[in-house]
């Protein structure tokens, strides 16, 4: 009952910050699921798949209705990330867990360290955008690359599929400064796509038996409570300590999750 | 292609994502309630319903925009979300017999 309460409270954090910085709860949760609860790594990427799945949903709904979804150009490049999702998640079945293990914590170390070089500039321009009356202007644009956005969306999505993320840092600037779409579109449509992508990996692990049902459940009922108070908090809060503070977790994760394989290893 | 401003659309495809999002929360927050009453596999199975709803709400989106793009005589988009759809029910074949 405690440790239900507990994940409850983790997924609300992990949610609340997700909204707060628009970098996904999964990347988070993953980790302490292993560490602190003692779920082997490939249980705990897909349980916190589903923290992924509810707050993609939830948030969707807040940008479509601010008409800043580009449907078309969503669904299309999901041909690519389900794709890549699904046979990677597949795939990922045969892996090694140590390999899987060490890959997160390279991954969670690689973010962490993105995340500070860039100042916590993860979508500059949202903030400055008249969203808040409702009215967004967006000016004309006409998506191009298919090719391109095909094939990186497949990478993405395999990296979904492997990792039990979202995928936006790869998305958002693929459309964004490739595909010539409005940054505030491209933010919008990565995370309509998360929802369809982490749904077709999490189907994957959810039949190999790696979704735990007993975590899943309250994580997800703390990420919808969390991901809701973010998005009313949102316009009102200094992003950029929240984003250091989780850099600052990020780095402490990825470390403790490093010492955690040696220990297993040797 | 891209046109924006289909406010019915985007409507449509919101709501499913809203609801499906409150329903899923709602059974598994009784889930997890019943679950500090009630000894046994009830509360859990309750809360399987909610996690599998969870999973089942971005496959009834893509169905819903599929259709919608059919009726609004957008084939290609159509078809598009038909492929989304068939990769998802892939997904499903692929998770059988490994544990």
């Amino acid at each position: 009952m405690l440790t239900m309460a507990l994940l409850a409270v983790l997924g609300f954090l992990a949610g609340l910050l997700g909204a707060l910085t628009g970098i996904g709860g999964g990347v988070l949760l993953t980790p302490i699921l292993a560490l602190y609860f003692g779920i082997p790594i490939r249980e705990a990427i897909g349980t916190s798949l589903v923290a992924v799945i509810t707050t993609s949903t939830a948030s969707s709904s807040v940008h479509l209705q601010r008409h800043t979804t580009d449907i078309r150009l969503g669904m299309t490049l999901e041909l690519a990330t389900a794709l890549g999702a699904a046979v990677m998640a597949y795939m990922v079945g045969y892996f090694n867990r140590n390999f899987l293990e060490g890959l997160f914590a390279a991954f969670l170390l690689y973010s962490a360290i993105t995340i500070l070089t860039k100042g916590g500039k993860v979508k500059p321009e949202e903030e400055s955008s008249p969203a808040a009356n409702g009215e967004v202007v967006i000016p004309h644009y006409e998506p191009q690359r298919y090719p391109l956005g095909l094939g990186a969306s497949l990478v993405a999505g395999a990296l979904s599929g492997l990792l039990g993320i979202g995928g936006g840092p790869i998305k958002v600037p693929l459309m964004y400064i490739f595909m010539n779409v409005p940054l505030m579109v491209a933010t919008a449509t990565s995370n309509f796509m998360i929802g369809v992508t982490a749904t077709a990996s999490a189907i994957v692990y959810y039949r190999r038996g790696d979704i735990l049902v007993q975590y899943a459940a309250p994580i997800a009922v703390g990420v919808f409570l969390g991901s809701l108070l973010g998005a009313q908090l949102a316009p009102r809060i200094h992003r950029k300590y929240v984003v250091y503070l989780l850099v600052a977790v990020m780095f402490y994760l990825s470390g403790h999750l490093l010492l955690h394989l040696l220990r297993g290893v040797l | 292609m891209s046109e924006l401003r289909e406010p019915a659309f985007d409507r449509a495809v919101a709501i499913v994502l809203r609801t499906g999002a409150f329903v899923c929360f709602f059974i598994m927050l009784a889930g997890l309630i019943f679950g500090f009453f009630v000894k046994g596999p009830i509360p859990l199975e309750i809360e399987r319903a909610g996690v599998l709803l969870m999973l089942a709400t971005p496959v009834v989106r893509v169905v819903v925009a599929c259709v919608l793009f059919f009726r609004e005589k957008d084939r290609k988009y159509g078809w598009i979300s038909m492929g989304v759809l068939l990769i998802l029910l892939l997904g499903s074949v692929f998770g059988i017999g490994e544990h």
